[in-house]
């Protein structure tokens, strides 16, 4: 197809593209952020964003929709239509050639240590789109070495810097007077800048690859475009929503307790309503707690975000994720809430990650209360051991400071209507998204040696469908002392089942001393390992999702070989009794006695 | 063999899961070409089959034709569909103990954030079939928990009980101390003598376990299935009276003895779309094309590309067997052949919004589009491709097979109705957005490496190729397009182009800012020492044509994914040969990343020597034409602005030098060459079309 190409106005009238022409574009886009994904992943510098791939690129319109996220984290893209919002309004000169640096959760990121580069992009000198990075870092420059600062009274003892849309690029080149502040104030400052690199190298080749786009098809047809995309979208979910049924549901979970902060945990409050008649899905927030004096509050790109994705986690899965589709979905968010919008100073610095998976969790798991088949169990939860951010000195590179996150550990996944919980999950808010660890690259980039990763056995949540297990994970530094801070959750609250399924396990965290002795760490704070200490962690499993009785035995059986389950849980929780045994390939289920098993269960149970 | 019979011929054949292809060229280069049905339980059922129907056409007998042959090229599918299919050895997989779920856990990572109805992929090995060992080696290679032998050998005990048939064995750090791998290699020896077993640190040195424990696990999987399946093949050979030397082509798009491929049978996983590349760039070069080559091979349900720069091959460490993060990762470098789910056989679909998708589900051979009437009824991109005109139902595959116009015309209504618009449109839309898949496709593996399409030249193979890759160019900005006759073979001509190859790694690792030569200079020896072997056992047989270059895979100080430099010089002898490095590197970073850093210090890691032993050069040239078939003419949609008059060309009614030009459609035997208004194709002494266009 070339310009010429009538292709381009064809269809049912004059001004619509064609069918083709839409499809086409629409996988351009996707094409202009897979790139950028890719330019990022490979030329970052801390873990957390070339291993972890932490980090997520997106385009909004130059009025400020969410355009195109290809595959980004539902937690990070939505809010960038905030953030170049934020831009727009702080600056009435923007131009061609400029950069800015966006953290600031009152004003739509999610949280500071998600720094965003945007770079608008022009054509013919018409601001057109913005393209945007965003970049978990491995410091921000907080007044402890971590990027979750749980305890922080507000954003003044949390201590980041805070970028609301300031401009660090002009005619493609650093103001450096930006630089210098971050390199004076952020800890490992040259990798800081290495990461910084990488993100500019994204958002440039976004912003180069949109202008061939542009050469190619021009504006009139992308002006075209942007509008037809947005109605095609609103159209997708409009059907989806149309398929539920009418109901509203509500459900309530807690974060774990938090002492001294907040003892008695944190609540979660939801209200769906699902009207399919006007086709139209409203997540109601108002009823949850003011904003408290600690870390955890929320912005409101991560209560907006993450209360949404609990949405699309329930329906199918290739609706585009954008402006369109966002329209057919009403957020009621409450100023001054830790679950709505913050006041500041109030600390939004752990915004993305705890009460946020809570929130996803629980919006995904009221919907299973709209009848068999919609849905999710609860996900596993809680940055545990293996996502702890450890800092120190390294002395196999002179004493060159280290602080990264580590993206090791692991959660599992929900069950659903359809499957068992995805295996390497991560949180509910990362959705598996994110790419582990490995071992050896880890031990070579920090001084930390591990013992073990392991999946566990007889932790997952019961269900027709179950949840996957979570990780034991043991590590301790190589070396000098390692400073390791965390904030965790799903060590008194798990994540729960659905619709008759049981609930995940409890996770926990033990320092283990010199002489081999265990003391159970709290679930947020700050340890020093030294040299011949370990951090052992045991994370969480999914919730199951409908009854255990149902499901498959040889599903059961599977599971059993594999070793997920033992052979005391498969009798208790799943009613399978098995001849033979699993060590020898033997292992075959007793069919009679299991049915006999399964009924005396089921009365029991009082189905 | 009589004292005149002639010598110098080379045979290549491509065995696939239904066809097995061969291509015979004679000692001046004339390519002729074999078919007939794969034969699974006995592979040379079907060879020799397709080696008679090669050799009727050159007047020979079977015996004749390997009489004549010095050089026997075999590649095959039979890796990759046992290792698809799960048909593979029962493995047990040996791991550090404490790290029993490298093969469950990954390296993470999954397509779509709220897709819940995808199922966690099983691993390549299951944790019943899992088996921790007592050792434990670091990072720096220090031992910190030795090997507990009797432990160890207990469980090879209960692996020799429970009927194990090959083992995998994969510990942390090995590639930094192999000590614990050597040692249990021998205990495996001593306790399960004659099982195939693979060591990580032997087969594939890199870091990252998951990767290096999948390479390993794919192995000794196929171990027993590929050496009996080889070694049947040397015996067949042989007792059909051939003499000469037996070669199998390999995923580095290169070929080995089989000996060494006995050893190591995870080189032959996916090496049909590995020689798609050598076919390309020996094409191109035959065409005097010194641009950047794009090759891209075009099936029923695939479309595979691959990228040459420079005359080199883009090679990736990353290629998956199956979709990206549910299928298993290779986890050897191998040709760098992206594959979509894209061809002929791709079904056309409308989603609930009235979206036009193209594949990736696909109608296969069986039931096959619906203009095979065989049974399909769905829309494929076929079926779009006969409602535009671009085919003659009555001469597709030479006339080997009637298509159903008709049958076409109802399947592509079934798209345009819901949308309202005419059946010509509605093909021409399927075309379009297929199309549009190929581009991505083409755009994923350009822009990795820095490459801009409009730079490019295309040399397009496969059956379906013809039929949209001229737009496809168009729409890339490409300078032009080579499509050779052979192009339905592209696999089986790229073998009789490749190399002997053979790579050599060392890790050695060294900073920038503090330069360790004697360590790099080390690693190069010890490399070379083992280069040194494989080129001697080949010499003896009189393949002595050998080229060495060398390469290091590097990155900035904390980044963790490499990009390989080539060594601009054999040993880093001086601080300027070192400094000359770096400067590669900093080059490289800026040409794939936009961006440099030169104020942080470059790691280098991994060093690579590569062999090459050449054959014998291959002059192709033209088959000639052979019937005088007078042009005709036919109606062709070539955009939505109606039909035009298109010339339509039996391809061997061409001289060389002829020209044709758009609208116009060139029909050969085995593919059709689809030429638009604007675009004109000439046939070259080395018997392809050369097509260029307007912008």
């Amino acid at each position: 197809m070339s310009e010429k190409d009538p292709a381009a106005v064809a269809g049912d009238g004059a001004n619509t593209l064609s069918p083709m022409l839409l499809a086409v574009l629409a996988n351009r886009f996707d094409g202009v952020v897979r790139e950028m994904t890719n330019t990022m992943l490979r030329t970052g510098r801390s873990a957390v964003i070339n291993s972890a791939r932490d980090f997520s690129c997106g385009i909004t319109t130059a009025d400020n929709q969410l355009f195109a996220t290809a595959e980004g984290l539902p937690a990070h893209t939505y809010g960038l239509n905030l953030q170049t919002a934020a831009m727009c309004a702080y600056h009435d000169d923007i131009a061609e050639g400029d950069a800015y640096l966006h953290n600031d959760p009152y004003s739509g990121n999610s949280h500071p240590a998600d720094h965003t580069l945007i770079v608008p992009v022009f054509w013919a000198g018409r601001h057109v789109f913005n393209v945007c990075a965003k970049a978990h870092q491995a410091d921000i420059g907080n007044s402890l070495p971590t990027t979750y600062h749980a305890a922080a009274r507000d954003i003044y003892e949390e201590g980041a810097l805070i970028f609301p849309a300031v401009r660090v690029q002009r005619d493609g080149r650093n103001v450096d007077d930006i630089i210098r502040m971050c390199q004076r104030r952020i800890r490992v400052a040259d990798y800081w800048y290495g990461d910084f690199l990488a993100m500019l190298a994204a958002a440039r080749t976004g912003e180069k690859r949109i202008h061939e786009v542009f050469a190619k098809y021009g504006p009139d047809t992308l002006a075209r475009f942007v509008v037809e995309w947005f109605d095609y979208s609103e159209q997708r979910m409009r059907q989806a929503i149309r398929n539920l049924p009418a109901a509203t549901v509500s459900r309530e979970s807690a974060h774990d307790p938090l002492p001294p902060m907040m003892p008695d945990g944190i609540p979660v409050r939801v209200k769906v309503t699902v009207d399919p008649a006007a086709a139209r899905i409203v997540l109601d927030l108002t009823d949850n707690i003011d904003n408290m004096d600690n870390g955890l509050n929320l912005s409101e790109a991560c209560s907006i975000s993450n209360s949404v994705a609990g949405v699309f986690n329930c329906l199918p899965s290739d609706i585009p994720r954008n402006g369109g589709s966002y329209r057919c979905i009403e957020v009621k968010l409450r100023e001054g809430a830790a679950i709505g919008i913050p006041r500041f100073p109030h600390s939004c610095s752990v915004a993305t990650t705890n009460v946020s998976d809570r929130l996803l969790n629980t919006v995904q798991a009221a919907l299973a209360d709209l009848g068999e088949g919609y849905g999710l169990a609860e996900g596993g939860i809680g940055m545990g051991a293996g996502f702890c951010v450890i800092s120190g000195r390294d002395a196999r590179h002179g004493d060159h400071a280290y602080v990264n996150q580590l993206i090791i550990g692991n959660n599992g996944g929900p069950g659903g209507p359809h499957c068992d919980g995805w295996v390497t999950y991560g949180i509910p808010v990362v959705a598996g998204l994110m790419y582990r660890d490995s071992v050896e690259i880890s031990e070579l980039s920090y001084p930390i040696h591990y013992r073990e990763i392991r999946l566990a056995t007889d932790t997952t949540g019961a269900g027709r469908r179950r949840g996957a297990p979570g990780v034991h994970i043991t590590y301790g530094p190589s070396h000098h002392p390692m400073t390791v801070v965390f904030a965790a959750d799903g060590q008194a609250n798990p994540a729960r089942g659905v619709r008759g399924g049981g609930d995940g396990n409890v996770g926990a965290m033990f320092v283990v001393g010199h002489d081999g002795s265990r003391t159970r760490a709290p679930s947020v704070g700050q340890i020093v390992l030294e040299r011949g200490m370990w951090l052992e962690g045991l994370e969480t499993a999914g919730g199951g999702y409908g009854d255990p009785l149902q499901r498959e035995p040889e599903r059961v059986r599977d599971d059993v070989l594999e070793g997920y389950l033992g052979l005391a849980r498969a009798r208790a929780d799943y009613g399978v009794v098995f001849d033979g045994s699993p060590d020898d390939d033997s292992l075959a289920v007793d069919g009679p006695a299991t049915a006999a098993l399964r009924a005396e269960l089921a009365r029991a149970r009082g189905h | 063999m009589t004292a005149e019979t002639a010598r110098g011929w080379r045979i290549s054949v491509d065995t696939g899961g239904t066809f097995t292809d061969v291509v015979v060229a004679d000692a001046a280069g004339r390519f002729t070409i074999g078919k007939a049905l794969t034969t699974p339980a006995r592979i040379f059922g079907g060879l020799s089959a397709a080696l008679a129907d090669a050799a009727a056409r050159l007047d020979l007998d079977v015996a004749a034709l390997l009489a004549r042959t010095d050089v026997f090229i075999y590649g095959t599918t039979r890796a990759t569909n046992a290792i698809v299919t799960g048909n593979v050895a029962k493995t047990a997989f040996l791991t550090t103990a404490g790290f029993p779920d490298v093969l469950v856990l990954r390296e993470g990572g999954k397509f779509n954030p709220h897709d819940f109805a995808t199922p966690f992929p099983r691993p390549y090995i299951p944790r019943r079939h899992t088996f921790e060992i007592d050792e434990r080696v670091d990072a720096t290679g220090s031992v910190v928990r030795p090997l507990d032998e009797a432990q160890a050998a207990g469980v090879l005990g209960r692996l020799a009980e429970r009927g194990f048939e090959a083992i995998a064995v994969t510990l942390l750090w090995a590639t930094a101390n192999p000590v614990h791998e050597q040692r249990l290699g021998q205990l495996i020896e001593q306790h399960l003598p004659g099982v195939p077993y693979t060591l990580g640190h032997a087969l594939n040195p890199i870091l990252r376990e998951y990767r290096r424990a999948s390479s390993v696990a794919i192995d000794a999987s196929i171990k027993p299935l590929m050496q009996a399946h080889l070694r049947d093949l040397q015996a067949d050979l042989r007792g059909a009276g051939y003499r000469g030397e037996i070669l199998v082509s390999t995923t580095m798009g290169g070929c080995l003895d089989v000996d060494s491929v006995i050893e190591r049978p995870v080189h032959t996983v996916r090496s049909g779309p590995a020689m798609g590349p050598v076919a390309g760039r020996r094409y191109a070069n035959l065409e005097a094309r010194e641009e950047p080559v794009l090759v891209v091979d075009t099936g029923g349900t695939t479309f595979d590309v691959s990228l040459v720069r420079d005359g080199h091959i883009a090679i990736t460490q990353e290629t998956w067997l199956g979709e990206r993060f549910t299928g298993h990762m290779l986890g050897i470098p191998a040709v760098d052949a992206r594959s979509v789910g894209a061809g002929g056989g791709s079904i056309a679909w409308l989603d609930d919004a009235g979206l036009l998708h193209v594949g990736p589900q696909s109608a296969g051979a069986e039931p096959g589009p619906a203009c095979y009437g065989r049974g399909g009824t769905l829309p494929t991109v076929t079926d779009a491709a006969l409602v535009l005109g671009y085919l003659d139902p009555a001469f597709f595959l030479g006339g080997r097979m009637q298509l159903d116009p008709a049958a076409a015309e109802r399947a592509v209504e079934t798209i345009a109705a819901p949308l309202g618009i005419a059946v010509e449109e509605a093909a021409f839309s399927i075309f379009a957005v297929s199309n549009e898949t190929m581009i991505n496709a083409i755009k994923d593996i350009t822009v990795s490496e820095g490459i801009d399409p409009s730079e490019a030249v295309i040399v397009a193979g496969g059956g379906a190729a013809g039929l949209n890759i001229v737009p496809i160019a168009r729409e890339l900005g490409c300078r032009g397009v080579i499509v050779p006759r052979t192009a339905s073979v592209l696999s089986a001509c790229g073998m009789q182009f490749s190399d002997i190859q053979a790579e050599a790694s060392a890790a050695a690792p060294t900073r920038s800012d503090a330069f360790d030569r004697e360590l790099v200079n080390a690693a190069l020896d010890d490399i070379d020492a083992r280069l040194d072997d494989f080129a001697a056992r080949l010499a003896a047989r009189g393949f002595d044509r050998v080229t060495r270059e060398y390469r290091v895979d590097a990155h900035y100080a904390a980044q963790v994914w490499d990009l390989a430099v080539e060594l601009p010089t054999t040993r880093i002898a001086d601080a300027a040969a070192a400094t000359a490095l770096v400067e590669a590197f900093h080059a490289a970073h800026r040409r794939v990343f936009q961006v440099d850093d030169r104020a942080s210090a470059v790691e280098f890691i991994g060093w690579t020597g590569r062999l090459a032993v050449a054959l014998p050069e291959i002059s192709v040239s033209a088959a000639g034409s052979v019937a005088a078939t007078p042009p005709g003419e036919r109606a062709v949609w070539f955009g939505l602005d109606g039909p035009r008059s298109a010339t339509v060309v039996r391809g061997a009614a061409l001289a060389v030098g002829a020209t044709v030009d758009g609208p116009a459609i060139i029909e050969e035997a085995t593919t059709t060459l689809v030429l638009p208004p604007g675009a004109c194709a000439r046939l070259s002494a080395a018997d392809s079309y050369v097509v260029e266009f307007d912008a």
